[in-house]
C-alpha cells in the first residue's frame, strides 16, 4: 500500500477533470460535511537571508484547504483533509474526500487508489526526467586539471 | 461537491456584513439577516461574518455546538480577553468584558447577546445618541436587564467600552457603546 504521505502529491500529478469526475460519481449518495471552512488563497513563503538572517518573504503561492467528514448510507463516517498548492477550492475538496475514502476503505477505494497508482508512476516518470535533465547540464571540472595554463610563463 | 450552508458563503457574509454596518450606524434600528433557516442561527452567522483566525472568542454560555468552533476559526479564550464574546441575554452577565485602552479603544470586546424576540416583548428600551435622531424605541424579549445596568459600567468612560449586538432568531440590532440607553 502507497504511504497515505504521497497520496495527495500523486492525485495532484493526474489531470483534474479525472479526479473530480471520479469524487463527484463516488460521493453521489454520500453526506459531506465540512469539518472546517474550505478555503484558497495564497500562502506565503518566509526565509532568512544568510547575511544578517533577517526574514524576508520570498513570494507568495496559491493554497487551498479542505477537511470534511464523509457519511456512507449504512452509516459509516470517516475524515478527509488535503492541503495543495492550488487556488481551487474543489481540487482541495476532491483530494480530501480521496484522503478519506482510502483512509477508511470506503466503497469504491480501489478506483481511487487506482488514480494514486497512476499518480505515483506519472511523478516517478517526471523525477526521472527531471533527474536525466539535470544530469546533462552537469560540468565536470576535473577536467581543467589536465590543461596547463597557457599564460604560465615558460 | 460539498455543500456548504450559506451563512458560511462569502456573498451572503459579505451582504450580513454591510447589514452589521448599518446597524451599528443606526443604533436600535432592526435588520434582518440574510440566510439565516433556524432559531439560534442568527447569533452563529453574525459570528460567521465578524470572525476569522486573527480573533478571540469565548462562548461562556455554552451556546455554540463543537463542531461549529473549526468554522468559525477563532481561538477560543475566557470572556474576559476575547474580541467576541457570545451572550445568553435571558442569564445574567458573569464576566467582565475587555474595554480597550485609551490609545486602543478598539481593542475592546463586541458582545452578540441573544435574545428571545427584537421588536417585541416586555421590555421596552428608549435609546439615543449618535445614529439616531431624538429618540428610538427597541422592545424586547428575553433580555435580563443587568446587561444593561452592567453595560453602563462599562461604557461610562468613553472612548473605552463594549460594543453590543442582539441578535434574535433573525434579526439584529447594535447598541454601541456611544447609544444612551433607558429602561422604560
Amino acid at each position: 500500500m502507497i504511504q497515505r504521505t504521497a497520496w495527495v502529491s500523486a492525485l495532484k500529478a493526474l489531470p483534474t477533470n479525472k479526479l473530480l469526475a471520479l469524487t463527484t460519481k463516488l460521493s453521489e449518495e454520500w453526506t459531506l460535511r465540512p469539518k472546517l471552512l474550505p478555503q484558497s488563497g495564497l500562502g506565503m513563503m518566509k526565509l532568512k537571508d544568510s547575511a544578517f538572517n533577517e526574514a524576508f518573504y520570498l513570494g507568495e503561492f496559491p493554497l487551498a484547504t479542505a477537511w470534511l467528514e464523509v457519511t456512507t448510507p449504512d452509516g459509516h463516517k470517516a475524515e478527509g483533509a488535503a492541503q495543495v498548492m492550488d487556488d481551487r477550492v474543489d481540487v482541495a475538496e476532491a483530494l480530501a474526500l480521496c484522503d478519506a475514502v482510502l483512509s477508511s476503505q470506503l466503497p469504491g477505494w480501489e478506483k481511487v487508489y487506482n488514480l494514486v497508482e497512476q499518480g505515483v508512476a506519472l511523478n516517478e516518470k517526471t523525477n526521472g526526467e527531471r533527474k536525466m535533465m539535470l544530469a546533462r547540464t552537469k560540468v565536470d571540472f576535473s577536467m581543467l586539471d589536465n590543461v596547463g595554463d597557457e599564460n604560465a610563463e615558460a | 461537491m460539498l455543500k456548504l450552508d450559506p451563512i458560511w458563503q462569502a456573498d451572503v457574509q459579505q451582504t450580513n456584513f454591510r447589514l452589521l454596518l448599518d446597524a451599528m450606524a443606526y443604533p436600535g434600528r432592526r435588520f434582518t439577516l440574510h440566510a439565516v433557516r433556524n432559531e439560534g442561527h442568527a447569533a452563529l452567522s453574525v459570528l460567521a461574518t465578524l470572525l476569522d483566525a486573527e480573533v478571540t472568542l469565548s462562548d461562556p454560555y455554552d451556546l455554540l455546538s463543537s463542531d461549529d468552533w473549526p468554522m468559525l476559526q477563532a481561538k477560543a479564550t475566557s470572556a474576559d480577553k476575547a474580541d467576541y464574546v457570545l451572550c445568553d441575554a435571558s442569564q445574567l452577565p458573569k464576566f467582565f468584558p475587555k474595554l480597550g485602552t485609551l490609545s486602543d479603544p478598539e481593542q475592546s470586546a463586541t458582545l452578540i447577546l441573544k435574545v428571545n424576540k427584537l421588536g417585541k416583548g416586555e421590555k421596552t428600551l428608549k435609546l439615543s445618541g449618535p445614529g439616531i435622531k431624538n429618540i428610538e424605541i427597541l422592545t424586547v424579549a428575553g433580555l435580563n436587564t443587568e446587561w444593561l445596568s452592567k453595560r453602563d459600567d462599562w461604557v461610562c468612560a468613553f472612548p473605552l467600552g463594549v460594543d453590543m449586538i442582539l441578535v434574535d432568531d433573525q434579526h439584529v440590532v447594535a447598541l454601541p457603546r456611544t447609544t444612551k440607553v433607558e429602561v422604560v
